[in-house]
């Protein structure tokens, strides 16, 4: 195509598609329907709106080259069809999509897997497939089977397989593609916990090697950690942009009040206007001023570094300090905050609260305030962690949305320590003592006693 | 036409693998293997003598190798035409999953079938050596029936196999279609029993019966096949293959949304 360069991976713009329904009441399309529907002159009737289920509505999106990009949004909202669109599967109905680069879709693993095959055999022509060549494939034959770990089961039949090995299998063709673009739909937890560390493994290599990645998912975490920017689709349309944390709450907060307001989960490209999730009070992640019926919030945590400046990414070394900005627009007495720090798959760590650390605060508290948590250091091991914060007021123990703020943040190591925490340590090495004078003491002792 | 067929052959990796597997899966699991590529249509041919040649008592000298040799091109086109009008429809998981060439599916089928032809083909040749049948030279038109047979096929192929994927029940009118296709032409039977009033209708509506005569007229004849018809059908063909190629393209666009 003659088009100039952009640094733009994949370019959306004014995307719609529809789908026609295909349960005309509850009948297939069949000759004699359409010969039926044709002599009554309703032909074009069927090209008309009701026919139709209008799943994209106008997306525009760019995807700059090397990034990885998420994309959110409730079931139904549209994410797999945007999927389908940018791999060339479906065509849009209106609109234009440039993709520059070589595609790779996971879509679906295990495309084209014949049963009575071995594992062998379904690797060349699933990876033929999925557009590498013979040849290529030959080549990556052994890293593909290696990476599977099937082992000699490598060739015996796919049927015998169990689910994990299947998808173990799958998964491995999937990813030694090599391509510029990778669009991946809900995959990445494939096989045991090992293996998943695996694939995230080879996606971070991915990334390493500058490859745009497009991904679906509902794991937030995921979205969290491994993605430079995403875009919430909602009701056929994208609804933002931005940073995976501020869309990811943003989406958390319009889900829970859309459940607050009991709204009825309808598939959205079924509905009239779209079906999105109501829109927020106010802007994303409540900054400035709380919603209008709590009497005090928490505005905004976030992770401070020495000089007051704030950090994404600290060691376990780092003096750090959890500012948390509150707002309170009636005096309210009687208030606690709770502090809960968890890892990125949601696990807790730890939690506690100015109640429990017995913290006097002012009484009734200023209308802006900031209560810093200090760390002397952070002691967590590398990974991705999750600081939140809500407020509990008087005998209301339950906190309520919007009071809640949060931010993650992930630590940075080069030690290959494991478990949950880094204490503060140090190991002293001393020349050999006189082991068996001490050894023989012991014995003796033991005996005694 | 030609954008498509390009197309086709910068996936002939994909193309080869396919008919490879499909080749290979037919007989997997099966205690005779590949060896059921010679015995299907042996079987075919031994229930045809029996019936024509011994029940029926008919006038052909070296009547199942005279059968055998329609049999088999038949067989190619017959199975390729019901099997390729559920190619697209029934492979899903390739259409709606991964970006694939629709084109490769029915073109596989076709490719499989002649794939089988051509290893059944010895088989012929055998039999007309048992019989006292010497091929004689006129076999170098051999490829080119071939070839007007693969246009021929392709065009079907791709027709069918394109409107299936909205109208599912014509894969079941095409099986039926087949049956009385095979008795209309002259397979079983000598195309000079068609009461003559009837033989020029046939020929110029069956373009299989054009196909199989010039077969018996290579192998079984030994005589050059009638040039006016088969090069009237090539032209046909061609032109089928494009009419049949223009529907399939606007119609792909739709294949991965209607299967």
């Amino acid at each position: 195509m003659a088009q100039p360069p952009t640094e733009d991976a994949i370019v959306i713009q004014d995307v719609v598609k529809n789908f026609r329904k295909k349960t005309i009441r509850g009948e297939y399309t069949t000759f004699k329907s359409e010969l039926v529907r044709w002599l009554r002159g309703q032909r074009h009737a069927a090209l008309q709106g009701s026919r139709f289920i209008e799943s994209l509505r106008g997306v525009n999106l760019r995807i700059p080259k090397g990034q990885t990009v998420a994309i959110l949004g409730r079931n139904g909202s549209g994410k797999s069809t945007l999927l389908k669109l940018i791999t060339g599967i479906y065509t849009p109905t209106s609109g234009s999509i440039q993709v520059n680069g070589r595609i790779s879709a996971l879509l679906d693993l295990g495309a084209g897997f014949h049963p009575d095959f071995s594992g062998r055999e379904n690797i060349l022509i699933n990876g033929i497939i999925l557009g590498m060549s013979r040849a290529e494939v030959r080549a990556k034959m052994d890293d593909i089977i290696a990476f599977s770990e099937l082992g000699e089961f490598i060739d015996e039949p796919v049927r015998t397989y169990s689910s994990g090995m299947y998808m173990r299998l799958a998964f491995s063709v999937a990813t030694h593609v090599d391509p510029d673009i990778l669009i991946i739909d809900e995959i990445l937890a494939v096989g045991d916990e090992h293996f998943s560390k695996k694939s995230l493994a080879k996606m971070t290599e991915f990334k390493r090697l500058g490859k745009t990645i497009v991904l679906v998912t509902h794991d937030m975490s995921t979205v969290e950690r491994w993605c430079d920017q995403a875009a919430w689709l909602d009701g056929g349309r994208i609804r933002r942009v931005g940073t995976p944390a501020e869309i990811a709450a943003e989406y958390r907060q319009a889900v829970s009040l859309a459940e607050a307001r009991s709204t009825v989960f309808t598939p959205p490209a079924l509905t009239e206007g779209g079906g999105a999730l109501p829109s927020l009070p106010e802007g994303p992640v409540v900054r400035d001023e709380p919603p209008a019926s709590p009497p005090v919030a928490v505005s905004r945590v976030w992770l401070s570094g020495p000089r007051g400046e704030e950090l994404g990414l600290v060691t376990a070394e780092t003096r750090t300090e959890v500012c948390i900005d509150y707002v309170a627009r009636e005096s309210v007495e009687d208030v606690e905050f709770v502090l809960t720090l968890s890892s990125a798959d949601g696990a807790v760590l730890y939690v506690t609260s100015t109640r429990t650390d017995r913290v006097p605060l002012p009484a009734p508290l200023p209308p802006q305030g900031r209560l810093r948590f200090v760390l002397p250091r952070v002691g967590l091991l590398g990974g991705s962690y999750v600081l939140s914060v809500e407020l509990k007021t008087g005998n209301n123990a339950n906190p309520e949305p919007g009071r809640e703020a949060r931010c993650t943040f992930s630590v940075s190591t080069e030690h290959d320590d494991r478990g949950v925490f880094r204490p503060e340590h140090s190991w002293v090495v001393e020349e050999a003592p006189a082991a068996p004078v001490q050894a023989v003491s012991v014995s003796k002792h033991a005996a005694a006693s | 036409m030609i954008r498509n067929f390009r197309e086709l052959y910068s996936y002939r990796g994909l193309l080869l693998s396919l008919v490879q597997r499909e080749l290979k899966a037919r007989y997997r699991g099966s205690v005779l293997g590949f060896f059921w590529t010679f015995l299907n249509p042996t079987l075919h041919m031994l229930v045809y003598a029996l019936l024509f040649g011994v029940f029926m008592k008919n006038q052909i000298p070296n009547y199942a190798y005279f059968m055998f040799v329609g049999l088999l091109p038949w067989i190619w086109f017959s199975t390729s035409v019901s099997a390729g009008a559920s190619a697209i429809s029934d492979r899903r998981d390739l259409m709606t999953k991964v970006r694939f060439p629709a084109q490769v599916l029915p073109a596989t089928v076709v490719a499989t079938n002649f794939c089988n032809f051509i290893f059944s083909l010895p088989l012929m040749v055998v039999l007309g050596l048992i019989f006292g049948v010497v091929p004689s030279w006129h076999v170098v038109l051999f490829p080119v029936v071939v070839l007007v047979q693969m246009c021929f096929t392709f065009a079907v192929v791709y027709a069918v196999s394109a409107f299936n994927v909205t109208f599912r029940d014509l894969q079941h009118i095409v099986m039926n279609l087949m049956t009385l296709w095979f008795f209309v032409t002259p397979v079983l039977y000598k195309l000079s029993t068609i009461p003559e009033e009837y033989r020029r209708v046939l020929q110029v509506l069956n373009p299989m019966s054009i196909l199989i005569t010039s077969y018996q007229a290579i192998f079984y004849e030994h005589r050059l096949p009638d040039t006016v018809p088969l090069v009237s059908l090539l032209v046909v063909s061609v032109v089928l293959l494009w009419g049949a190629t223009q529907i399939f393209e606007s119609r792909r666009e739709e294949f991965a949304e209607s299967i």
